[in-house]
């Protein structure tokens, strides 16, 4: 059914559209921050702070985030919280600054010996009161996708937003940066990457979010003691009942549909800098780091092909010290558990349509004139059977068919079709575009509006499309 | 039905510009329109009910000898009955295309069935399968389109995936043929992808199998000291292999949402919840209700719209293959078989297995490598998850057993009982 909010929402898709490709923008590594290192150790200067996040219904959501102002960070609280990357058996120092008006602390899920010092100890953690420092130092001992938020209050914390990815790196990757076989999420040949994507998942109670805000404003508004208090005891503390939790959006990497599609660090998502669309040419493998940060669990699935998942909790899926991801599954649907994390790889080839996805009409047994295939190598992923072969049915006119705004008018990858007169496309290099989303299809709105939230698209690029690989 | 033909004419006359032939499915080969079945699919009692017809030849020489398989259907709106019988609610859904041009109009015109029907297809059939929209007669102000979306499909391209944003979908009165090849066995869904979902809450979703080259081989599982002639996948060690199998979708409807549907109102996502659980479209005890003459048809229904019983009856010692999938947009199911030994032998439409060759580019792996599959109580699904399980017999004592999710505050229908929603029987004899 179709109403005007939707009909309002369709014209901000086509925008966040166009916007992604107007740069043509990649993701081929994980955008983060690398902090400062050098000699087996890497440090970051984190702090939390308010502010107001965006969600693609146009609602400002009051939230607790986690920021950092080195290189690649924005100077600005950020949900997710600043991608962490370092190596594996990096001694990992993090400086946290607490400037929210309540104490706070960072918990590191996956890791061991982790000390914290400064501050006072809390449940979880060492907390840092408003205005303090704590410092956490840990040796990223396993490589791996992880995921860090609040150990303080962490049911409301995590839900305020304080929560961020922490990757840790195999030796043989530095920063992600290896390339050909060096390209490993973990310490074996089956791990091998082309290229890299996040998703922290994430669901979002925006009546907390506001109940807060309120409780923070009343405590300004009357110059609480609390809020300059020095005693832990006598430091403002703010709540809201959880146990009614309800959300009502979904996000990925922080941004919910169609936001997740513009650009890093674009100035109208200010607190939100990381998209969410990765773009890959076919027979390239997309390593998926799939954090699950919200409280839901989350079935998330990917058209296009199936994934196979190596690594839960950032330990590869191995029968033995040495057999590498010999326990790995391949399905459809990757549940995203809270609190877990999960590497997938991803690919699509196009092998075994039953016709030619590159639309090259030619015979395959000729071996000269005319009707040479002539497919490069790249194109050479499908079944040497499917070369020439036209698509098997005949696509009813444009009269009879609805055309979405990343369908390029033809079924053959990388070619472009007629389209009707007025149906915007924001499909610039005839790519397929594969929907990855939560199948708990209620989470695919914003605020009760469908479409939105937790979807996002996995991009095939036609071989010859530049990807970039290093972000701008 | 003086309403649907006019409807279905204004349709075709109007909406469909004169040079389109509306009702316009594709095939390969002549199906005579009215022709009985060439080649009835191999199908269970679960999927016959749903009375879907494919039309099917073999072509091809060795071992490119396959099917070439056709089939066809309407998507729409029409009316299920709540759990308990005790009132019907709207909906939209699928149903098997019945005449030609403008009768599949007319005779799917509020038919829709829930589930969606099952399709049953073998590993290397090409699968031509045409949809038509016939619209939604109960609501009149809308002009959504319908499409087919193969949950699970590998190496899809996007023209046949049927997600409207990056594809083509269907106009009211038109007719759309996808073009499938089988490659892997497996449990898949099926389900309409325009606005997903309200499409799915609706109802426009179902079932996929695809029945595995190994079939008709007779494969002996070592672990039993039987061979087997069907299985759920191409094991070559018989260990996938079943007797009977039976797909069982787990889903619910929230039925205030149909209900402010059917009223033409604001449409509530957030507060999505489904109070009436199911499996294959009805809720317990309606699931176990084997004769259809005693299943209500909801006022308005041209037909029974809820065909699908789930009772699945089996011998002592027979090995049964559950192809679960959970068509619900709102929750995860755990489900258990009670007193019955479970076995995971797949989820994803692959083989319960590491990769082949683990040094080789993955994306060349096949799930051929170190065998995960194992004993289990339980199994969880989440929205658009699919799991092969096996039931083993042997040993049991006949009797009836229930098939049930642990989530037992679901086992109720609506706020009346608390012995209802998603459950079922194993009957042994």
């Amino acid at each position: 059914m179709r109403l005007n909010p939707i009909l309002q929402s369709a014209g901000r898709w086509l925008l966040a559209a166009v916007t992604a490709f107007a740069g043509l923008q990649a993701q081929a590594a994980v955008v983060g921050v690398s902090g400062t290192g050098g000699g087996g150790a890497r440090s970051f200067n984190l702090f939390a702070a308010e502010g107001y996040v965006s969600m693609a219904d146009g609602v400002q959501v009051y939230s607790w985030g986690y920021g950092t102002a080195g290189t690649g960070g924005t100077g600005l609280m950020q949900v997710s919280g600043p991608t962490l990357l370092v190596n594996q058996g990096e001694v990992v120092t993090v400086n946290f600054t607490n400037n929210l008006p309540t104490r706070s602390s960072i918990l590191f899920p996956g890791q061991s010996n982790v000390v914290g010092s400064g501050g006072a100890a809390g449940v979880l953690a060492q907390e840092a009161g408003p205005g303090e420092t704590v410092t956490y130092t840990f040796t990223a001992a396993q490589p791996g996708t992880y995921l860090y938020q609040s150990g303080t209050q962490p049911s409301l914390q995590t839900e305020m937003g304080m929560v961020g990815a922490l990757i840790v790196y195999p030796s043989g990757n530095p920063l992600g940066a290896g390339t050909g076989a060096a390209r490993l999420a973990y310490n074996h040949a089956g791990t091998a990457y082309d290229r890299e994507t996040l998703f922290v998942v994430g669901d979002v109670d925006s009546d907390i979010h506001a109940a807060i805000d309120d409780q923070v404003k009343d405590k300004r508004a009357a110059n609480d003691a609390c809020l300059t208090a020095t005693s832990a005891a006598a430091q403002c503390v703010f709540n809201a009942d959880l146990s009614k939790r309800f959300p009502k959006y979904w996000t990925l990497n922080g941004r919910t549909a169609p936001d997740v599609f513009s650009k890093n660090n674009v100035s109208e998502l200010p607190h939100q800098p990381y998209n969410t669309l990765p773009r890959l040419h076919p027979g390239e493998r997309m390593l998926l780091r799939v954090i699950g940060a919200g409280t839901d669990l989350h079935p998330m699935h990917h058209h296009g092909n199936n994934s196979w998942a190596i690594a839960r909790d950032g330990r590869m899926l191995a029968s033995t010290a040495v057999s590498g991801p010999d326990l790995a599954f391949s399905d459809y649907t990757i549940q995203v558990v809270p609190g877990q994390t999960y590497d997938a790889i991803w690919t699509w080839t196009g092998a075994g349509l039953g016709w030619d996805v590159y639309g090259k009409l030619c015979d395959p047994a000729a071996t000269s004139g005319p009707n040479v295939c002539t497919h490069t190598p790249a194109q050479q992923h499908q079944l040497t059977s499917d070369r020439g072969k036209p698509i098997p049915v005949k696509l009813p006119s444009e009269f009879e068919l609805a055309y979405g705004e990343f369908y390029s008018g033809s079924p053959y990858l990388g070619d472009f079709g007629i389209r009707p007169v007025g149906a915007g496309v924001a499909n610039t290099t005839g790519a397929f575009f594969h929907m990855f989303h939560s199948h708990n299809e209620r989470e695919v709105v914003n605020g009760g509006i469908f479409p939105g939230g937790m979807m996002t698209m996995m991009v095939i690029e036609p071989p010859g499309v530049v990807i970039e690989t290093a972000q701008p | 039905m003086k309403l649907a033909k006019l409807y279905a004419a204004l349709i075709g006359a109007l909406l469909v510009p004169a040079a389109q032939a509306g009702v316009y499915p594709q095939c390969p080969f002549d199906v005579s329109r009215n022709v009985d079945d060439l080649n009835r699919p191999i199908s269970h009692d679960l999927d016959a009910a749903s009375g879907l017809t494919l039309h099917s030849r073999t072509v091809g020489t060795g071992s490119d000898t396959h099917r070439q398989v056709c089939a066809h259907v309407a998507g729409g709106d029409g009316w299920q009955m709540v759990g308990d019988g005790s009132r019907r609610v709207y909906g939209f859904g699928f149903s098997p295309a019945k005449g030609v041009d403008e009768q599949v109009m007319i005779n799917g015109t509020a038919a829709a069935q829930f589930p969606s029907p099952t399709f049953t297809f073998r590993e290397g059939d090409e699968v031509w399968l045409a949809l038509t929209n016939v619209g939604m007669i109960y609501r009149p102000d809308l002009f959504d389109q319908h499409s087919v979306h193969w949950h699970g499909y590998p190496q899809a391209s996007a023209i046949f995936d049927g997600v409207p944003q990056g594809s083509a979908t269907v106009q009211m009165g038109s007719t759309f043929t996808y073009y499938y090849k089988a490659n892997d066995p497996g449990t898949y869904l099926w389900h309409c992808h325009v606005e997903a979902t309200e499409h799915m809450e609706m109802g426009m979703i179902g079932m996929l199998n695809v029945l595995p080259r190994q079939d008709g081989a007779a494969v002996t599982d070592a672990a039993v000291g039987r061979a087997f002639t069907k299985f759920a996948y191409n094991d070559g060690d018989g260990s996938t292999g079943y007797d009977k199998a039976f797909s069982l979708q787990l889903g619910a409807i929230d039925s205030n949402f149909h209900d402010l549907h059917e009223a033409v109102q604001p449409l509530p996502f957030l507060e999505l919840k489904g109070d009436y659980t199911q499996i294959n479209g009805r809720a317990y005890p309606l699931t176990t209700v084997e004769a259809k003459e005693e299943v209500p048809v909801p006022a308005d229904a041209p037909a029974l719209s809820q065909p699908v019983h789930s009772v699945m009856h089996a011998s002592v010692g027979e090995r049964l293959l559950l192809r679960l999938t959970n068509g619900s947009v709102d929750a995860y199911y755990t489900v258990t078989a009670l007193g019955l030994p479970m076995k995971v032998v797949g989820r994803g439409a692959q083989l319960a297995a590491g990769p082949s060759a683990l040094g080789s580019n993955s994306s060349d792996w096949k799930a051929s490598g170190a065998r995960w599959a194992h004993g289990t109580a339980s199994v969880t699904l989440g929205g658009g998850d699919g799991v092969d399980l096996l039931v083993d017999t042997r040993g049991m004592a006949p009797g009836t057993y229930y098939l049930y999710t642990t989530n037992l505050n679901y086992l109720s229908n609506g706020a009346g009982e608390d012995r209802g929603g998603l459950m079922t029987t194993i009957v042994l004899q």
